[in-house]
């Protein structure tokens, strides 16, 4: 890393590597209809919050139908010389709430022994998105050797296939066991101004940034164990020999009109589960599509040899297991006050919870605290570590779970 | 030799028969093995049966249960939403509090609202959700174009929907295609007003299945937006009607206001002229009366009995002139301000007992009896005592003119909201209806036998009425003709 500049920013519009100083969270939301209004809100709102003059990063959540350049905009402008990062989604989570229409901004100003770095890769699906994620890796790395890195941040509006070689391509980078918390959406990513599509973003913390994290899904096996005998990437086509299209088809006596039917229920009700040599819990993979040739593809890859089995939660086991991530997230900072709580959401979660979704954030906010602020969004597909009580474990790419992020200051 | 051959035979067969025994016992077991693998094998089949029970019950639970939340989500949103639109009478806000949160709340991500404008001959699109400037000009102009067709239709107040209305029907795909949502409801607003419209709810999202209890939640909803509106066209009206009202109420005020004005100014006049009139009248009248009663007292020489009877009469004349003089000054002097009131606490029973002692020689004379039933110290008035003297000495005066002998009058009094209510009764002719408000202005005489013998200036209780309201108090009367009067005046208690 270079050395600081007597300002303390090093080459801030250039390479984003900056020191930064005292660590405040201040966070704002707006739900009104007028989205410049919103936007201008949301933002003063944050400010005001923040107890700094200058935020040096902001996340910004918004819903999907906003107008993202008009309103990132007007946030930038609000928000002058402040790196910005966030994404669109269906549903936001605050401190209130799920909140179906609005814009959230969450505003960090750090202490000086913490260092950041923002970058973005576009253009996913017409290049090889392995190599887009080493080079997401490499420039969120830029300046960092020698320095002790942290977390990283990360958001990508892609298809699972890409999503998944981006994440994949990023650890061949950051390494495997490196602490990394993502969403996956399938709206518009921010990154400064610009509002992007088929692109990642991320943040990569370097120095005493103190954090916890909590990801669990609350699915249960059922049925007997079944075998991946021929996939590729993330399109199962055989299991147990059969047509993998055949797993669905048993389970629920439907052809496949009848599954294509009800595709988006299945998959947010039951995905399948893959056993991971000396985890616990399985790694969820959502039913995205069922191809004609009876193959199923999923939301992030499914290794042939895979040992699967059909999932199932309820609501209870739900929302017990949004308790549990946080208390993971929460245990992790060893009694450290939270500052900021960050949650990645699945929306299939929000689907099976219905009316009762806002009850799995105020679960959160029962672990960490009423008064702490909140910021999330609910996503197609999420990052995060598997075993993530000391956040050493290796980050998966996953469907269905709730990831908690605790941030101490 | 031989027995050697002997002994491994033997032990030959023996091993033989030992492992023979052995791989018996081991494909026993593993036929026993083989058995419970299938019977494993036969549980998990079992099980995973089980699973697919247990699956299907569940997914036909997940949607039982999403339809409930739909349902109730949607009686939350039409509950909200009628709050919302009850909350204003002005139609422009009734469309803007159409939260599309709550829309959206319902399963509709696409909806569209339009009303006629019966003097543009045109709808007009007051709500949208989920559509472009673009895209709503374009299903504006289609809906315009099609007027004629889209206005018979909301007459017949029947709703459309992708459920209920059949395939073939030839508006259900151009409504499709033009709202851009192959899962719609369109209900029609106030269809039999003129203020009509509809309400377009649609979506995109094959899982957000559209059932007859949304359409009916639509329904409902349009009713209660048409409702809404019909109301906000009354209180417009209303509104409207009430300026209008209130306008000409305002310039009548005016209107009244300026001849009041005018009243005044006359009135003034009036009073500023009989002052004028008075003070020149008082000097010459002064100067007849000093010189008639230095004719009477002989000093200029005798006089003739006719002559000094005419004088007496003009000496007399000239007091009874004087009388009045005196009284239309203080009346104008009165009104004009010109007088104050020295207000000060004072005990009516003391005025009334003073009174009574000037006046009991003439109502022994005339053998009334006036009856006083005020109490001492019991009713204190912030009055200027000597004008208040005057009312009485007036009021007692005039009752004593027309009450027969073996009359009565009496004095009472009471307290009533801050004021004292003071009472003089009599037991005389009284005064016919017609004349009770009269009787209080100036120079207002009754005609009747009593008042013909009895001499008076008719400025008596016009007097007594601007001594009253100068001390912020009411005069009136209460009679019956041939029943006796109760005048009753209002004064100020004193704290």
């Amino acid at each position: 890393m270079r050395e600081p500049s007597p300002n303390n920013f090093i080459d801030p519009s250039v390479k984003k590597c900056y020191i930064i100083k005292p660590m405040q969270v201040g966070l704002g939301f707006s739900s009104r209809q007028d989205y410049i209004k919103a936007a201008k809100e949301a933002a003063n709102n944050a400010m005001a919050s923040l107890d700094s003059d200058k935020a040096d990063l902001a996340l910004v959540f918004t819903t999907k139908e906003f107008n993202h350049s008009l309103v990132l905009k007007e946030i930038s402008a609000a928000l002058a010389n402040t790196s910005l990062l966030g994404l669109s989604s269906s549903d936001l989570i605050c401190s209130q709430g799920v909140l179906s229409n609005g814009i959230i901004i969450a505003c960090f100003s750090f202490p000086e022994e913490i260092y950041f770095n923002t970058t973005c890769v576009e253009g996913i699906t017409e290049r090889n998105a392995l190599s887009l994620g080493e080079k997401l890796g490499e420039e969120l790395l830029y300046g960092c050797k020698g320095n002790r890195r942290n977390l990283s941040l990360i958001f990508s509006n892609c298809r699972s296939t890409e999503g998944q070689n981006i994440f994949l391509g990023l650890q061949r980078k950051v390494g495997k066991s490196f602490p990394m918390v993502g969403a996956s959406v399938e709206t518009e990513i921010y990154s400064g101004s610009a509002a992007l599509n088929n692109a990642a973003c991320g943040v990569l913390f370097g120095g005493k940034l103190t954090f916890g994290m909590g990801t669990k899904h609350g699915w249960k096996p059922l049925g007997k164990p079944r075998k991946v005998t021929l996939s590729s990437g993330n399109a199962v086509i055989e299991i147990d020999g059969k047509p993998a299209a055949s797993l669905y088809k048993e389970y629920f006596d439907k052809d496949a009109a009848g599954i294509k039917k009800d595709l988006s229920r299945i998959s947010a009700y039951y995905p399948i589960g893959i056993n991971i040599s000396g985890q616990k819990e399985y790694l969820l993979r959502s039913l995205y599509s069922i191809e004609e040739n009876g193959a199923l593809v999923f939301n992030g890859d499914v290794p042939k040899g895979s040992d699967v089995r059909l999932m199932i939660s309820s609501k209870e086991a739900c929302l017990e297991s949004g308790r549990q991530a946080a208390e993971l997230a929460r245990d992790s900072l060893k009694g450290q006050k939270i500052k900021f709580v960050l949650i990645f959401n699945s929306s299939a979660r929000s689907a099976l919870l219905g009316r009762e979704a806002s009850k799995e954030i105020e679960a959160v906010k029962d672990a960490c605290g009423w008064d702490i602020p909140v910021a999330g969004v609910y996503t197609c597909a999420e990052q995060a570590p598997l075993n993530s009580a000391n956040y050493l474990g290796r980050p998966y790419f996953y469907n269905n779970s709730i990831t908690v992020l605790t941030i101490a200051g | 030799m031989f027995y050697a051959n002997i002994i491994l035979i033997l032990l030959s067969t023996l091993i033989i028969i030992v492992l023979s025994s052995m791989l018996m016992t081991k494909m026993q077991n593993i036929r026993q093995l083989k058995g419970e693998i299938d019977k494993l094998m036969q549980s998990l089949e079992n099980m995973d049966e089980q699973a697919k029970i247990i699956v299907r019950a569940d997914m036909e639970l997940n949607r039982i249960q999403e339809e409930l939340d739909k349902k109730i989500s949607g009686l939350y949103a039409l509950q909200k939403l009628s709050h919302n639109i009850s909350t204003t009478m002005v139609e422009e806000e009734i469309f803007k509090n159409l939260s599309h949160e709550l829309f959206r709340g319902i399963g509709f991500e696409k909806v569209g609202i339009f009303h006629w404008d019966s003097l543009k001959k045109e709808f007009i699109i007051k709500s949208s959700l989920g559509y472009s400037e673009e895209e709503i000009n374009l299903i504006n102009l289609y809906i315009n174009s099609n007027k004629d067709r889209t206005l018979s239709f909301v007459v017949t107040n029947k709703t459309l929907s992708s459920i209920s209305t059949p395939e073939n029907f030839a508006d259900k795909k151009r409504l499709r295609d033009i709202f851009k949502s192959e899962y719609f409801i369109l209900s029609p607003i106030l269809p039999k007003q003129d203020n009509r419209g509809f309400i377009f709810a649609g979506t995109e999202d094959p899982d957000t299945v559209i059932t007859s209890g949304d359409e009916e939640l639509i329904k409902i909803l349009a009713t209660q937006l048409g409702q809404a509106l019909e109301n906000a066209r009354l209180f417009e009206k209303t509104w409207n009607a009430q300026q209008e009202l209130e306008k000409k109420v305002a310039e009548r005020t005016q209107e009244l206001t300026a001849a009041l004005e005018e009243v005044k100014k006359a009135s003034k006049r009036k009073t500023d002229f009989v002052s004028s009139v008075s003070h020149e009248l008082r000097t010459p009248l002064t100067s007849i009366k000093g010189y008639a009663a230095i004719l009477l007292t002989g000093k200029l020489g005798a006089l003739p009995p006719e002559a000094k009877e005419r004088l007496e009469k003009i000496n007399r004349h000239s007091d009874e002139l004087g009388h009045i003089v005196n009284e239309l000054l203080d009346i104008s002097r009165i009104e004009s301000g010109k007088v104050a009131m020295n207000l000060e606490s004072c005990d009516l029973k003391s005025i009334v007992d003073k009174i009574d002692d000037l006046l009991s020689g003439q109502l022994k004379d005339k053998q009334i009896n006036l009856e006083v039933k005020l109490k001492p110290g019991e009713f204190k008035a912030l009055i200027d005592q000597a004008q208040i003297s005057r009312v009485f000495i007036n009021l007692v005066g005039n009752a004593m003119k027309f009450t027969p002998a073996q009359g009565k009058i009496s004095i009472s009094a009471e307290k009533k909201e801050g004021m004292i209510q003071v009472d003089v009764s009599d037991t005389g002719c009284g005064i016919p209806a017609d004349y009770l408000e009269a009787i209080f202005e100036e120079f207002f005489r009754i005609e009747n036998s009593i008042n013909q013998e009895v001499k008076g200036t008719g400025l008596g209780l016009a007097l007594v009425k601007r001594i009253i309201e100068a001390h912020q108090g009411k005069i009136w009367v209460e009679s019956k003709a041939g029943s006796g009067s109760t005048f009753s005046f209002t004064l100020q208690q004193a704290t």
